[in-house]
């Protein structure tokens, strides 16, 4: 993974004394409430309902197990013992105190980590592929990209004032988006064009949010070399002409939506072509210094599916079940992606304890060269597993609360912290979680429904990006009261769609038994080779909301 | 006399910053570059123009802008990061080589990005502590990006 220089860990290490001189003006009153706000925010720093909440980047979701123990040091230290992964590769911290924030940060800094454009009106994590680098069918291993774009917006002088949040995404392999690119507000896909050359597809204007949407094209090729300053050229675009009078209507999409996508690109290619070719047009020393620190580990050369793996396979179906969902294949022959997830019942998804996080990174060091990864669905991947080493993996996987088994079911919902800690929260979002963890626990049952997505969100701002999951669960406040709206038909891969609502929303104790109906009309209605989506984008959503607001005889 | 930061000093404001439309005109002014546009056939020498957040700075493509000493740009919030642009435009693209001034409701906290995108003077609100503000100049020494003062980035001179 990427190693800090001298340069990177010198402005890391001045971003800790600027915002510990900001935080020390604003408990001297110095700084008001209004002016720290943006300042802390662009450094990860929320207040929240209970207690502030800190946002540590995770950058593209690389993880040292030397970071990982970091930070389960400093969840023991400076809050209580716990963080929380978030869709977006990051880790949330939620009950620091605002005065240990700069220390926090110092602790962080002699791990290269940072909270730097976690938060804010400005650029934001850049976030890829889980399996970036360790699957055979992507065009290249999308990390470095991720790194010059990390570097190129971190401080970016003239885009930390945007009207919004600014969201991207890279994607770099045909048979999967697993980034969900498509509904950030730039979402690149690498690809080659005819000519064999590098370079991306740039899709503009998805989003979630109050007024969720699906990007669009804007460039079916842009080269590498001229990747920067094309984004350069549309946030700059964007940061003159996106609206600021209204917070819900001011990121890029309503833009690109208000001009259409025609005139959106003119405007861009103009500015672009002031830009192009300039000196942000990136060297190939650069893309092959930034490939040098994402170069392969040592593999050893070894055969697929080992006799001690088969015969595991052949003769314990806990482990069968395990390795068909929780692992994935590895480019390389006797290795095999895994996935741990942080899933189990009676734990909020993507929240691991310290001990769990100690947990990972020694199982990283162990089993995976040291490095681990955290997936946009909230869990954690080991990335170079040898298969001969799955069984004791998973019993150390099972130990840990890291093998439940449900990758990709219906129980790896994705959730958002939802009112039991967030202060924009309608409703509260973990009990929904833990009501569907309790209700669907047979395993059986789960793999017969095969694979769904079950996203949660507390509020519109669709944290748990409701909008896109197969189902979507939108916590909504009536007179005071919780409330669920439910959504079918949303997808965040290549097919990305937003969901449709099925109706009138629902008491918090009714959930479980209106997903239960809308399985019904699934097992019902599919045939063989069927996943929910693709049932319910044959048979449309009648038949789910005739089921679903029956009344009883 | 009001001051300013200039060049990495306080030093004395001589320009005068018109908001308001109705004011009357003097060498000393800054005024509003569409009053200044409408009115110049009339208008004796000024000391520059100030851009409202909003304007953009594509109407000033055919002005020679060598005439003005200094080109202002107003923040109407310090969350609005329009002028940013701006003033990175007005010397990249419009190759305005004078001072480029920040005006209204900027924060000290924002001179290490305003300096890089291309403002050398900084007219703060009046209960700016303008010793305080200087001390918050230079919170970075490198940068990962090209900016005015060297359009390099990191890659280019590492």
């Amino acid at each position: 993974m990427y190693q800090y220089d001298a340069i990177d860990q010198q402005l890391v290490e001045e971003r800790v004394a600027q915002f510990r001189d900001q935080t020390r003006r604003y408990l001297n009153q110095e700084l008001s409430e209004q002016e720290f706000l943006p300042l802390r925010l662009q450094n990860g720093l929320y207040v929240q309902r209970y207690a502030p909440m800190l946002r540590i980047a995770i950058p593209y979701g690389m993880l040292s197990s030397a970071q990982l123990r970091t930070l389960a040091d400093i969840s023991c230290r400076y809050d209580r013992s716990y963080g929380h992964f978030s869709t977006r590769q990051n880790l949330q911290l939620n009950w620091p105190k605002i005065e240990d924030v700069p220390d926090i940060l110092a602790e962080l800094a002699e791990v290269q980590m940072h909270a730097v454009q976690t938060s804010g009106n400005c650029i934001r994590n850049t976030t890829t592929d889980q399996y970036a680098g360790v699957i055979s069918d992507e065009i290249v291993d999308p990390r470095p990209y991720c790194e010059l774009i990390r570097q190129w917006s971190t401080f970016h002088p003239e885009f930390a004032f945007l009207p919004r949040k600014f969201k991207i995404a890279v994607n770099a392999t045909e048979s999967a988006d697993r980034a969900a690119t498509q509904v950030h507000d730039i979402g690149l896909h690498i690809k080659k064009n005819e000519a064999g050359e590098l370079g991306f597809k740039v899709i503009v204007g998805g989003g979630l949010g109050r007024t969720p949407m699906v990007g669009v094209t804007i460039s079916e090729f842009i080269p590498r070399a001229d990747i920067l300053t094309y984004l350069d050229a549309i946030i700059r675009v964007y940061n003159q002409q996106g609206r600021r009078d209204n917070k819900y209507k001011a990121r890029i999409k309503i833009l690109v939506k208000a001009l259409g996508i025609e005139e959106f690109r003119e405007r861009v290619e103009a500015e672009w072509q002031h830009l192009k070719g300039k000196e942000s047009t990136v060297p190939m020393s650069e893309f092959e210094r930034l490939q040098s620190f994402f170069s392969e580990p040592n593999y050893d050369i070894l055969e697929n599916n080992p006799t001690s793996l088969t015969s595991k396979l052949a003769e314990s179906a806990g482990f069968a079940r395990w390795f068909e969902r929780n692992t994935f294949e590895h480019k390389k022959a006797g290795y095999r992606i895994v996935t741990l997830t942080l899933k189990k019942a009676g734990q909020a998804p993507g929240d691991a304890t310290a001990e769990q996080m100690q947990k990972a990174a020694d199982l990283a060091d162990k089993f995976s060269f040291g490095e681990l990864r955290v997936s946009h669905e909230q869990n954690l991947v080991l990335a170079d597993v040898k298969q001969e080493q799955l069984i004791e993996l998973w019993e150390a996987a099972k130990e840990a609360g890291f093998a439940t088994p449900t990758l990709g079911l219906l129980t790896d919902m994705i959730c958002c912290p939802g009112g039991d800690f967030c202060a924009l929260a309608n409703a509260k979002s973990i009990p929904i979680a833990a009501q569907i963890q309790n209700t669907f626990s047979d395993l059986d049952y789960l793999y017969d429904l095969g694979n769904i997505d079950l996203n949660i969100s507390g509020c519109m701002n669709a944290c748990g990006h409701h909008h896109v999951g197969n189902i979507g669960i939108l916590g909504v406040d009536k007179k005071g009261e919780e409330f669920y709206q439910i959504s079918i038909g949303g997808a965040s891969g290549h097919d990305a769609s937003i969901g449709k609502i099925l109706g009138p929303s629902f008491a918090q104790e009714e959930i479980s038994d209106i997903i239960q109906k809308l399985m019904n009309v699934y097992v019902d209605n599919r045939t063989e080779e069927e996943r929910f989506i693709d049932t319910y984008r044959r048979v449309g959503i009648t038949p789910f909301k005739e089921a679903a607001y029956a009344k009883a005889n | 006399m009001p001051k300013l930061i200039k060049n990495g000093a306080i030093v004395d404001n001589t320009y005068n910053w018109l908001q308001d439309e109705e004011q009357a005109v003097t060498a000393d002014s800054i005024v509003a570059a569409k009053r200044w546009l409408s009115e110049k056939e009339t208008m004796g020498s000024i000391a520059g123009i100030w851009l409202e957040a909003g304007d953009g700075v594509e109407f000033l493509q055919d002005v020679d802008l060598s005439q003005f000493d200094v080109i202002g740009v107003h923040f109407p919030a310090f969350t609005d990061g329009r002028g940013f642009s701006y003033a990175r435009l007005l010397k990249e693209r419009l190759n305005y080589q004078g001072e480029i001034r920040a005006l209204g409701h900027f924060i000290p906290d924002q001179l290490g990005y305003l300096l890089r995108v291309g403002f050398s003077s900084f007219q703060f609100s009046e209960e700016v502590d303008l010793e305080k503000a200087l001390a918050l100049h230079k919170p970075f020494t490198i940068a990962y990006q090209g900016d005015v003062t060297d359009p390099r980035p990191l890659f280019l001179r590492r």
